[in-house]
């Protein structure tokens, strides 16, 4: 069982891709995560046993130095919640839930319904 | 015989049958009791329900059967889509067959033969992992080969060249599925047969399709993998094991994390560290032992050649793509093709350009078509003006490298392949001239490949 900084789950198998364990945080995703695994030179396909122990320890410090998860999280919803104090268009659209980049709500909005609120993110949510 | 297993899907059926059939309800008792109460009290449970009551909705009356087998491990499936076969009792023991000797190799008398492998030349090859698990060994009972005009060609270059502690550059190229892979097997089994260093490098993209761990060398822009060295160094240990226990290790390895006593033999060295941390300087130091004078002739061999002349899938620190000749077991391999490493004791470089797989490098090709022009003496074919990226590193690992171009067989070699295939029960037909003119002719000409799967389409459509 590998640690790595995570609030939800503390441990994470050893047979998980480093890839898959490091997106699993808010804030990460292919790019940054590919970046990551360069620069300490990991491999793609390179699974969580297979890294030396030192190298956990450099990725753990490298990430509790990045903006992931609740830092992530906060700036977002800071970003959203200036637009709503704006008063703005946008914010509003936020507010009520509805697309905000001008598509037709005739019909078709789910996504929009789900994933545009104040609290954009949330704690522990995916998006 | 391991029960019914499957043998293509890795189901074990065995396990299931092992599993106790589902009990029905004891509802009606086994032994005969005193009193019948028991019963009636257990059948209570469900209501008496008038016939006319209706239908009602009864959910979970169907229990869903649990799979209780158990899958296969990690790393079984690939261990199995992996296996080399090279027997097959099913098929027919061929008599009266030669087996390959370093002078069977060179002589041109063996030209249209079928050989077979010495068995210690056997376990070498699997060793090092000559074989691969798309050919067809396991149709026949043992493995044989044929001795084409270029296994003889090929065979008595890096004979003369060895004798004369010169070093050959070759690269072996060729259609699809001409053989081009069975000739660099039959180089190693020369190599091994005369008790060469052989180093071979089974699969060039397991190195740059950054499938294998890697790590930077300090103080120098190249990076090192060390899992696969190590992988390397203990195939090595294994088949060069007789070769280099005679020789004794002559410089000072100061600066190696392990300790390097004066007595020790190479193979020893070889065998000295499994870690990755240490793998390379290890290698990197087995490599300069093997370059001194009095060493045995070396042997390097790799499959696959288009994938070390591109840009790996590697990623520097700084995100940059890393080229492979940056990384230093290639480099080790570019800088021997291309003619820059001094080899004191003679050496074979053999690159076969494999089709598999493999990528389409305007360099390598405008190079390899250079160096035949060049071989055979005729005008040398000049690069695209108008190209933009052609590779400078790979023109210079490829610098007065010697071409053979191996295309199909001849109708009397693929007579003699006939005959042993249908000696060996695969091939149902009669070998006559009018028949072999017509495989071969139906093969474009004598591919192998092509031969064999004319020869499969005849054994499908008589079944």
């Amino acid at each position: 069982m590998v640690s790595l900084p995570s609030t939800e789950r503390a441990n994470f198998n050893e047979r998980k891709l480093v890839k898959k364990a490091l997106e699993t945080f808010y804030g990460l995703g292919p790019q940054a995560s590919a970046r990551i695994m360069a620069k300490y030179t990991i491999h793609p396909q390179a699974r969580l046993g297979t890294i030396p122990a030192k190298t956990i320890t450099s990725l753990t410090a490298e990430l509790s130095n990045m903006t992931i998860e609740n830092d992530a999280r906060r700036i977002v919803q800071e970003n959203i919640k200036r637009l709503r104090d704006m008063g703005t268009y946008r914010g509003r659209r936020h507010a009520m839930g509805l697309p905000v980049r001008g598509q037709r709500t005739r019909n078709q909005i789910e996504t929009a319904k789900k994933l545009n609120t104040l609290e954009r993110g949330g704690s522990g949510s995916r998006y | 015989m391991a029960g019914q297993n499957c043998w293509r899907c890795l189901y074990r059926p065995s396990q299931r049958l092992l599993l106790a059939p589902l009990s029905t309800s004891a509802s009606t008792p086994t032994s005969a009791a005193f009193s019948t109460s028991a019963s009636l009290f257990a059948r209570a449970a469900e209501p008496i329900r008038h016939t006319r009551s209706g239908k009602r909705l009864v959910l979970g009356k169907k229990k869903k059967v649990q799979d209780k087998t158990k899958p296969p491990l990690p790393g079984e499936r690939k261990a199995f889509r992996k296996r080399i076969q090279l027997s097959n009792d099913n098929a027919l023991e061929v008599p009266g067959l030669d087996v390959l000797s370093p002078e069977n190799a060179v002589d041109p008398e063996s030209i249209g033969k079928i050989v077979g492998i010495p068995a210690e030349v056997v376990d070498q090859l699997r060793a090092c992992e000559a074989f691969k698990s798309s050919q067809n060994w396991s149709l026949f009972r043992s493995p044989h080969m044929l001795v084409r005009k270029e296994t003889v060609d090929l065979a008595s270059q890096m004979t003369s060249a060895i004798a004369n502690k010169e070093t050959l550059r070759l690269v072996v190229t060729g259609s699809r599925g001409s053989g081009k892979s069975i000739l660099g097997l039959q180089a190693l089994a020369t190599g091994f047969m005369n008790n060469w260093v052989v180093i071979n490098i089974p699969e060039g993209q397991e190195l740059t399709t950054a499938a294998t761990e890697y790590s930077t060398i300090p103080n120098s822009e190249m990076f090192s993998q060390p899992v696969y060295a190590v992988k390397l160094m203990q195939a090595m240990h294994q088949t060069s094991h007789h070769v280099l226990s005679q020789h004794k290790v002559m410089l000072d390895h100061l600066q190696l994390p392990i300790s390097v006593t004066r007595n020790m033999t190479l193979a020893a060295l070889l065998n000295a560290t499994k870690e990755p941390e240490f793998a390379f300087p290890v290698f990197q130091a087995f490599w300069k032992e093997l370059l001194l004078p009095g060493r045995p002739p070396i042997l390097f061999a790799l499959d696959g050649l288009a994938h070390i002349m591109r840009v790996s899938e590697y990623r520097s620190p700084a995100f940059e793509l890393i080229h492979s000749h940056d990384l230093a077991l290639v480099r080790m391999f570019a800088d021997a093709l291309g003619g820059k490493t001094a080899f004191a004791n003679g050496a074979v470089v053999l690159g076969v350009a494999s089709r598999g797989n493999a990528p389409i490098i305007p360099s390598m090709e405008k190079a390899i078509a250079q160096a035949s022009a060049a071989q055979k003496g005729e005008e040398i074919p000049a690069r695209d003006p108008f190209f933009r990226k052609y590779d400078e590193r790979v023109f210079e690992a490829l610098r007065g490298v010697k071409v053979l171009d191996v295309q199909g067989v001849s109708k009397t070699e693929a007579r003699a392949l006939m005959e042993y295939w249908a000696a060996s029960g695969i091939l149902r037909s009669r070998v006559d001239e009018r028949n072999v003119s017509e495989k071969w002719t139906m093969a474009g000409g004598g591919v192998v490949a092509e031969m064999e799967r004319v020869i499969m389409h005849d054994l499908r459509a008589a079944l």
